[in-house]
């Protein structure tokens, strides 16, 4: 399994000199599974580049909605496969009793938001609500669960063949507990990431700054620290970074993390924060950043 | 490995562990997973001491007994009707805390409904000594 991150940026697009390095588009991490299948985990605006580096491959892909807040649905308008006829996507989300997945997504793509309506795309797209049970996608079994943030929303956990990758980019599950101190089994998403090859996830806010966005749905770095901790996941990525945050504050965030992270024993190269367009090997027993180009 | 609980419950529990008021969880089999400080010190047990209580044995641990001091079945306790019936119950009577003593108590308990069904019942207990608030006074 190989994985890219296409876009690493939470809440808003931050395009500009002081977001370069890091990236300012929103989420999306492409998978490529060991049969060549493709996944493409949410949908923001870092869709768009995923989209242009498939656009030459008549394609059948997979794309997996966390939730549908606009930072992870934003870029399914520009995604160039979606408009080719030859291409067949499927669109997996969580359901909600208030709408089927279809219709809800239709909200932003369509008049006035949108230029094109959901029939309108020229692609062959499906939308189908995550089962609760392990489901399999090409070499891999793909597995859905509710996690604590604002509104239905789903982590993934992807295996395929000895590795996995847990995929949980908006999660607060410190609200209203202590993640230290609290059994596994009570934990928002650990299931998903227990033992993980390479964990995505949440880290949105520094410690100084979560007390102002208590309930918004994200973690701080301690909370971050502390569920990946509990997760025993090999190999952690904070994503979702703070608009806010340029690439020099990221950069302290970064060097605060594996700083605590060897302080409580760990490898600190095996924490980090995301970049966009860096890409993991799950192949190699101990993942590692390939290259950041 | 332990299966982790559904999203709904954990979200209770923390709201429950905030709470001064005495609050109880049971999982969708009936199972005990969870009850609040509060409601510990209204039982002279913390639910830590406790643990996980099977559905059926809960229901006897503190009484309840009706106005007449007979125990009351578990198949009409409202948040086994809850769980049960998937629909919200209401009930008054009384409690044995560990050290004897009796609680005069009302209980309101409501179904956990999911888009996947239910995952379980909250109860909350409004003790009759209670300062208004709902809290113990």
């Amino acid at each position: 399994m190989k994985v890219k991150l296409w876009g690493t940026r939470g809440s808003i697009p931050s395009p500009g000199p002081e977001t370069i390095r890091y990236g300012g588009n929103t989420s999306c991490v492409g998978v490529t599974l060991a049969d060549g299948s493709m996944l493409a985990l949410d949908a923001g605006t870092g869709i768009r580049s995923l989209g242009l580096a498939l656009a030459a491959e008549p394609a059948r892909l997979h794309i997996l909605l966390t939730h549908l807040h606009l930072d992870h649905i934003q870029g399914l308008v520009f995604f160039a496969p979606a408009f080719q006829a030859q291409t067949e996507i499927v669109i997996w989300g969580p359901s909600s009793p208030e709408a089927s997945l279809r219709d809800r997504i239709a909200r932003y793509i369509s008049a006035p938001l949108s230029p094109v309506e959901v029939r309108e795309l020229p692609c062959d797209v499906s939308f189908r609500h995550c089962p609760q049970t392990e489901w399999e996608i090409g070499s891999a079994r793909i597995r859905a669960a509710s996690v604590a943030h604002r509104g239905p929303t789903l982590g993934y956990r992807i295996e395929d063949g000895d590795s996995s990758l847990a995929y949980i980019p908006d999660h607060e599950p410190a609200l209203g507990a202590d993640l230290d101190a609290l059994e596994e089994d009570w934990i928002s998403g650990l299931g998903l990431a227990r033992d993980a090859s390479l964990l995505i996830h949440d880290g949105q806010y520094s410690d100084a700054e979560y007390p102002d966005h208590l309930g918004w749905g994200h973690s701080s770095l301690s909370h971050a620290i502390s569920f990946a901790r509990r997760s025993g996941a090999e190999r952690t990525v904070l994503f979702h970074h703070d608009p806010m945050h340029s690439d020099e504050q990221l950069d302290q965030l970064a060097a605060e993390a594996s700083e605590r992270w060897l302080a409580l024993g760990a490898d600190p190269a095996a924490i980090e924060l995301a970049v966009e367009r860096a890409e993991y090997d799950l192949a190699v027993p101990a993942p590692s950043a390939i290259s950041a180009s | 490995m332990t299966q982790q609980k559904p999203l709904e419950l954990i979200l209770a529990r923390n709201l429950m562990s905030a709470l001064s008021t005495p609050a109880f969880l049971v999982d969708e089999g009936g199972v005990l997973v969870f009850y609040n400080e509060a409601a510990g010190a209204l039982l002279g047990k913390r639910f830590e001491e406790l643990g996980t209580v099977g559905a059926e044995e809960w229901g006897s641990l503190f009484g309840p007994f009706d106005r007449d001091g007979e125990p009351i079945p578990y198949d009409e306790l409202p948040l086994v009707i809850a769980v049960r019936n998937g629909r919200p119950a209401h009930a008054d009577f009384e409690i044995s805390s560990a050290d004897g003593a009796r609680h005069q108590v009302e209980i309101s308990a409501f179904p956990i409904l999911t888009a996947h069904g239910s995952q379980g019942a909250i109860a909350v207990l409004w003790p009759a000594s209670s300062n208004g608030n709902g809290a113990l006074s």
